[in-house]
């Protein structure tokens, strides 16, 4: 009697460990891969936070730096591009040509000690510095939130329960962007 | 570097948390206990029943409201002013982003001093106060180290365990108070008459003596390894350790250790706000030197 009771137990135990072990890999990837995807709509966020200050700027701007019409076209096109982009890497690219734009102005506000007093375009320079740092960061969780992933599915025992799923791509820095690096570890 | 595993920092700190809860409550209902025997044998059970419905609701509110009393007795303020304050909470903001948690609430603490800290019950429901010396004297890269390393707290749930102290290191300051006054004042002639209590008597003002000991060797012992974790986990947001350590010498160099705030909420700021000659015995804090050692060779 307690030995066929053994006999049935053992099996049912290692049975339902291993679907335990299941459930907690199968949730696990989920919520990685939910938040690889949270993590993306974070940047395009961020993104369109810099695209909402450049009309501001533009306004800002207009009035002191009467000379740089061709630095304030550029900016208001690159931001248009980036709008207007009909896929993620060339709203990327855009948003790296906007980002360089944006560098321009801020590089020759420095000619203009008036505009440079001016409280409104001391908070922007401030906002659009924000946004700046806050793009990064956004691409750095990413990133991070993307290393966990393909840790998880391409390590035993979490390759055993990808389920066919495939690394994800981290994100690359445009070349704009890569001016100012920062120490990496 | 070694890599720092939040998930197993989450779950010791929510174990720690409910252990110091129950540790407390017996603390507390030993305290009555012996109290009541002493000086009220005939209402024990009554003072009993009465004490543990407030010792139930002091853990219900410090759990829930803990964060308010930490906030408001080290005199923070909340960020009103946008404009004003748009670079600290930029950085927040963004800082968030990288954790990877909700953005905590902003507060700003009137002081000369440079220090910082965060409460709350979990990421949902946190708060961050930094020192307008902070905002004055550090610059971009630095006040992010500092940032870093208090969000780093609210995601490892250190704000829990550190807001739970603080409120029960004020509480049991308290009732020990009321216990050695009450001893010294009113305890005598009870002494002489209930001879056969001596024991009771003399464990009731142990507990009163020892207690408020325990709870800061409880205090000092949870966050020195904190805050090296904290650091750690602040780098590796802002990849770039060097802004917290610069951070850190600006505060070697300028606090003087005069922020005035309760000893009980100590533990929880970035760097010790009190000074005193027992530091090397009873130091809350890792030593500021050491922290910066790290960090640079990071």
């Amino acid at each position: 009697m307690a030995i066929s009771l053994w006999i049935l137990l053992i099996p049912g135990a290692i049975v339902a460990a291993f679907i335990l072990v299941l459930i907690y890999y199968y949730n696990r990837i989920r919520v990685l891969s939910n938040r690889i995807d949270n993590a993306w709509s974070q940047i395009d966020v961020q993104l369109k936070k810099r695209a909402d200050l450049v009309p501001n700027l533009v306004n800002t701007v207009k009035g002191y730096m009467t000379h740089e019409k061709n630095a304030i076209k550029m900016v208001t096109e690159a931001r248009e591009r980036m709008l207007g982009a009909g896929n993620a890497k060339d709203r990327m690219k855009a948003d790296g040509q906007l980002a360089k734009a944006l560098k321009t102005i801020f590089a020759l506000a420095e000619n203009y000690p008036n505009l440079k007093a001016s409280e409104n375009f001391k908070l922007l320079q401030e906002q659009l510095e924000g946004v700046e740092n806050k793009v990064a960061y956004s691409r750095q969780f990413y990133n991070d939130s993307v290393l966990e992933f393909n840790n998880l599915i391409t390590t035993f025992p979490g390759n055993l329960f990808a389920g066919g799923r495939t690394t994800k791509e981290y994100f690359e820095a445009t070349e704009a962007e890569r001016a100012p690096v920062k120490v990496e570890f | 570097m070694e890599k720092v595993n939040v998930f197993d920092q989450v779950a010791s700190n929510r174990r720690k948390s409910v252990l110091l809860g129950i540790l407390v409550f017996l603390f507390l209902f030993a305290f009555v206990y012996s109290i009541s025997y002493i000086f009220f044998p005939d209402f024990l059970f009554a003072i009993l029943i009465f004490a543990t419905i407030l010792i139930i609701a002091h853990t219900f509110i410090s759990y829930n409201y803990g964060d308010k009393i930490v906030l408001s007795s080290t005199g923070a303020k909340p960020v009103e002013d946008n404009r004003k304050y748009a670079y600290l909470i930029n950085t927040v903001e963004g800082l968030s982003i990288a954790a990877g948690i909700p953005k905590p609430k902003i507060y700003v603490i009137e002081s000369d001093e440079i220090n910082a800290y965060s409460t709350g019950k979990d990421p949902k429901h946190a708060s961050v106060a930094v020192t307008t010396g902070a905002l004055e004297n550090l610059d971009r890269d630095e006040l992010e180290g500092v940032i870093g390393h208090e969000l780093s707290h609210i995601k490892n749930f250190d704000i829990r365990f550190g807001m739970i102290v603080a409120v029960m290191v004020g509480l049991v300051a308290i009732v020990s108070n009321i216990i050695l006054r009450s001893w010294i004042w009113g305890g005598q002639s009870n002494r002489r008459e209930r001879g056969n209590a001596g024991l009771l008597i003399l464990v009731g003002l142990a507990l009163a003596i020892i207690s408020p000991i325990i709870v800061r060797l409880v205090q000092l012992a949870v966050s020195r390894k904190r805050e090296y974790l904290a650091d750690a986990s602040s780098a590796q947001l802002t990849r770039y350790p060097d802004g917290l350590a610069d951070a850190l010498e600006k505060i070697k160099k300028h606090n003087e250790g005069k922020m005035k705030v309760s000893e009980a909420v100590s533990h929880i700021f970035i760097a010790d706000p009190n000074k005193s000659p027992l530091d090397d015995l009873f130091a809350t804090h890792p030593p500021i030197e050491e922290r910066i050692r790290i960090l640079r060779a990071m």
